[in-house]
């Protein structure tokens, strides 16, 4: 028997329509949106028995979506080497607790981007039980590496074009969604970050592959020749999309950026996760390690309270993120297709906080509107879910999350969610105290 | 009192259950200090200089008694009906997550230890891996790991078959390396597919292996126990706790052994009754029968498990007048018993005959004693840590009063209840 469901708000933001809608509301039954509008201009359509819920005071958005999370991590500056070192059970349940947070924090999407061996899949297993809750989660398994690549400790280190292929089908029979390549090296401490990680040819293996069963692909890449090479084997994500050299020069380089605009595809700058690590140097807290900092090759002297060292990081940290705000303004001013995707619980940003990155995004250049389609309907579209989620319209999930304030006003409103919808289901977030523990707050002196 | 390391919680209680005596005191402070308590006096006389700052918590019109200590669990389990042959085939990723929420769920319901009686693998320590590392709410963990069984035994599908005097030594020298607090040993069958509930498993040289060998590493054993015979051997191998304790013939025939429960007295042996399950089962089935949708097979089901519990309750009743001490233990969520209603077991223990005073002893200082942990848990003293349930109405008057829980404290510290993370 289905139940036909209503939910009233103050204003609706659909992500169709540009200006938002007073006294809007929506209609869903089955967990799809059946019709969505005026109350007043709807409200015939609704049936007698439906269940009503009323936000007359809140704002109503389509649930957000965030293309790039990892519920193995913790975000409190430990390594990816060190999460790679841990039990799968161990990760399974930090992912399942993490999976509430970012389902409660109003993301009712997520694209995984690095889990170890099966965790995640097993979560999704659990998820089907009953077991557990999540968002909808697209995922890929683990990220193919090569030897000693970045990741290569979640159990994907192939060489060669046979091998990738064979990585690729293995995959692919385990149920993932799309393919993550790490196309550059990265914080894994084995890694190169500068230069590029697999070949041409087995990256085309990968991605031919993926084309041949409609998946999607992306790409960590932390310099050029990566971005490159993903290009040219046809990748649909750049994630980082960091503008470095081999020498670490950081340069916006406009060429590349034109390539990426004329392949089509979506760049993940992932600028927020650097801001997370700024903060927690100048607080004093023992940050992650750079992108580049692990290759220094001083892991002893690194990690000291020195104040020449600590001031050096924050320094270079500070800079880095200067680089890629510049950069991602660049790239949002040619028009290339910047979504959001935060990168937590990666380093020292913990998952619940998606909307960091979508401030940053605004910083550079967005508006408060394209910030929330960046994180709705542009992110939905990045992962092939344009037709499911991202925006308030008949046929898609019902997926939302009411705002006590508008994003519109501020984008960091995106933060004040009082109520979370997935599939049709309201959510029961627990107690308001328990939603805060997970808040990641900047600094007074920022 | 005269610490310097201002972290004073000072709770004031109308009535208190403090787990020692067996009547209830009036107007009490508890002081606590970080996680441990350091002064339980009557409020009147509380002396805490006024220059010292302190946390005050005031529950002056409700009851206060030790954290509950559920001394059978199996956080593994979900409760849902299914059997543990059916459990098993979920991956230990899955049962990971199972347990974590399971924890939680035990912890905001008021039980501030739990005693795990077996989980599947490496699990059980693989959660307390997740709660030392701040991941995972969870009660204090006393750990069996794995249970011991013999090949197709009960419970042996969650990975400890062993044969021989050898093996058993084996086994429990890697549980304790492993991090096991005690050892579970299933001395007969029991729902498990492949193994036999009327007949002993393991041999007497076998339990005798076993429990020499974990006395030595000062771990306790407990032993799973569904018919009488068994129970013989397991108190003959100075077993610790005996679980369920059923007394049934091989041939499946009732049958309360006078010989055997004196032995159980005498050895100063736990019982773990588990009636709780039963008086759950037998509570849904009426509940159905009260809204009509009952057939004559749900009536033949219903009659078998009320003639059971008649005789369990019985034989409760004859080892409590023992002096047998009843440490109770829900056994949840196995079978269709799911967490966070230990009072259903503390409940029954009422109905088997102890008043309500003995069957909250059963469920913290009893319990805490049989998992061996009763240094520092299981009653409000002194010196403990800080464990507390408040609950609204006096459970000594009424047992089920045991369910209007207001408030829990482990360590000292708050429990969110409402906390879904």
């Amino acid at each position: 028997m289905s139940e036909q469901s209503v939910i009233k708000s103050k204003i609706m933001i659909d992500m169709v329509n540009k200006n938002p809608i007073e006294d809007g509301a929506v209609i869903f039954e089955n967990g799809l949106i059946t019709l969505s509008g005026h109350y007043e201009k709807i409200k015939n359509k609704i049936k007698f028995n439906a269940k009503i819920y009323d936000y007359n005071d809140s704002v109503l958005i389509p649930g957000m979506v965030d293309c790039h999370t990892h519920h193995n991590g913790f975000g409190d500056g430990r390594s990816g080497d060190s999460i790679g070192g841990m039990e799968d059970n161990i990760l399974s349940i930090k992912s399942a607790k993490n999976a509430k947070t970012s389902l409660f924090s109003g993301v009712t999407t997520i694209r995984e981007n690095g889990p170890k061996n099966l965790t995640m899949m097993k979560l999704r297993d659990a998820v089907n039980q009953g077991l557990a809750i999540a968002p909808r989660m697209v995922l890929p398994g683990r990220p193919i590496a090569i030897i000693g690549g970045h990741m290569g400790y979640f159990g994907g280190e192939v060489t060669g074009p046979v091998e990738s292929l064979a990585l690729a089908r293995q995959l692919i029979k385990e149920g993932v969604d799309y393919f993550k390549i790490t196309a550059t090296g990265g914080s894994t401490a084995t890694s190169f970050p500068l230069r590029p990680s697999f070949s041409q040819k087995e990256l085309d293996a990968v991605t031919n592959e993926a084309k041949n069963y409609g998946l999607l692909t992306a790409t960590h890449c932390l310099s050029m020749e990566g971005i490159d090479n993903s290009l040219n084997a046809g990748v649909d994500m750049i994630i980082h999309c960091n503008f470095d050299n081999e020498k670490g020069e950081s340069k916006f380089n406009e060429k590349l950026a034109e390539k990426i605009a004329k392949k089509g595809a979506f760049v993940n700058p992932t600028l927020h996760v650097g801001r997370a690590r700024l903060w927690n140097l100048a607080i004093g807290k023992n940050p992650s390690l750079g992108g580049g900092e692990n290759k220094k090759r001083l892991s002893s002297s690194i990690r000291s309270d020195r104040k020449d060292i600590l001031e050096a990081r924050l320094d270079a940290a500070k800079l880095s993120l200067e680089n890629k705000l510049d950069h991602c303004r660049q790239m949002i001013d040619m028009g290339l297709k910047v979504i959001t995707g935060s990168d937590s619980s990666w380093g020292d940003y913990s998952l619940g906080n998606t909307f960091h990155e979508t401030e940053l995004l605004v910083e550079s250049g967005y508006s408060n509107y394209e910030g929330l389609k960046s994180v709705t309907i542009n992110a939905a579209m990045a992962l092939g879910l344009g037709d499911t989620a991202g925006s308030i319209a008949k046929g898609k999930s019902a997926d939302f999350a009411i705002l006590k304030s508008n994003p519109l006003d501020d984008i960091k409103n995106l933060s004040s969610v009082e109520e979370v919808f997935l599939m049709g289901q309201h959510i029961d977030r627990g107690s308001d105290e328990s939603n805060k523990t997970y808040s990641q707050i900047k600094p007074a002196q920022f | 009192m005269t610490n310097e390391n201002n972290n004073l919680l000072v709770i004031k209680i109308g009535q208190l259950i403090d787990g020692i005596s067996k009547s209830v005191k009036k107007d009490i402070s508890i002081v606590i200090n970080g996680n441990q308590i350091v002064d339980v006096k009557p409020s009147g006389e509380l002396d805490i200089p006024e220059n010292l700052n302190y946390k005050l918590l005031d529950y002056s019109d409700k009851t206060a008694l030790p954290g509950l200590v559920d001394s059978h669990v199996h956080l593994t389990g979900i409760g849902d009906g299914r059997t543990g042959d059916e459990l098993v085939t979920l991956s230990d990723e899955i049962l990971s997550i199972n347990m974590a929420n399971n924890a939680r769920v035990h912890l905001q319901s008021g039980v501030t230890t739990v005693r795990d009686c077996g989980a599947k693998n490496n699990t059980a320590f693989h959660l307390r891996q997740a709660v030392e590392m701040g991941i995972a709410e969870s009660p204090r963990l006393v750990l069996s790991g794995r249970p011991l069984a013999i090949i197709g035994g009960h419970l042996g599908y969650f990975g400890e078959e062993i044969t021989g005097e050898d093996e058993c030594r084996a086994a429990v020298r890697y549980l304790v390396k492993q991090g096991a607090d005690f050892i579970k040993v299933t001395a007969t069958g029991g729902s498990t597919r492949t193994s036999f509930p009327l007949r002993p498993s393991f041999s007497q040289q076998e339990l005798n292996v076993i429990a020499e060998e974990a006395h030595k590493f000062g771990k306790h054993v407990a032993a799973h126990c569904a018919s009488s015979e068994a129970m013989k051997r397991v108190l003959n191998a100075g077993i610790d706790t005996i679980i369920h304790g059923v007394f049934k013939e091989v041939d499946g025939t009732n049958k309360y052994r006078e010989d055997i429960a004196e032995l159980i007295a005498e050895k100063g042996a736990y019982v773990n009754p588990t009636i709780g399950a039963a008086s759950l089962k037998i509570k849904t089935m009426e509940s159905k029968k009260e809204n009509g949708n009952f057939t004559e097979q749900d009536q033949e089901e219903l009659d078998s498990i009320n003639r059971e519990q008649e005789h369990r309750l019985e034989c409760f009743n004859k080892l409590i007048n023992l002096g047998v001490p009843m440490s109770a233990g829900s056994d949840s969520a196995w079978g269709q018993y799911k967490m966070g209603n230990y009072f259903e077991e503390i409940e029954a223990h009422v109905k088997g005959g102890q008043s309500p005073i003995d069957a909250i002893m059963s469920a913290t200082n009893i319990a805490s004693k049989s998992c061996w942990i009763d240094d520092n848990l299981g009653s409000i003293e002194t010196g403990k840590l800080a464990d507390i349930l408040i609950v609204k109405e006096d459970p000594t008057k009424q047992i089920e009063n045991l369910r209007t829980v207001v408030d829990v404290i482990k360590d000292g510290q708050l429990i969110d209840r409402q906390s879904l993370l």
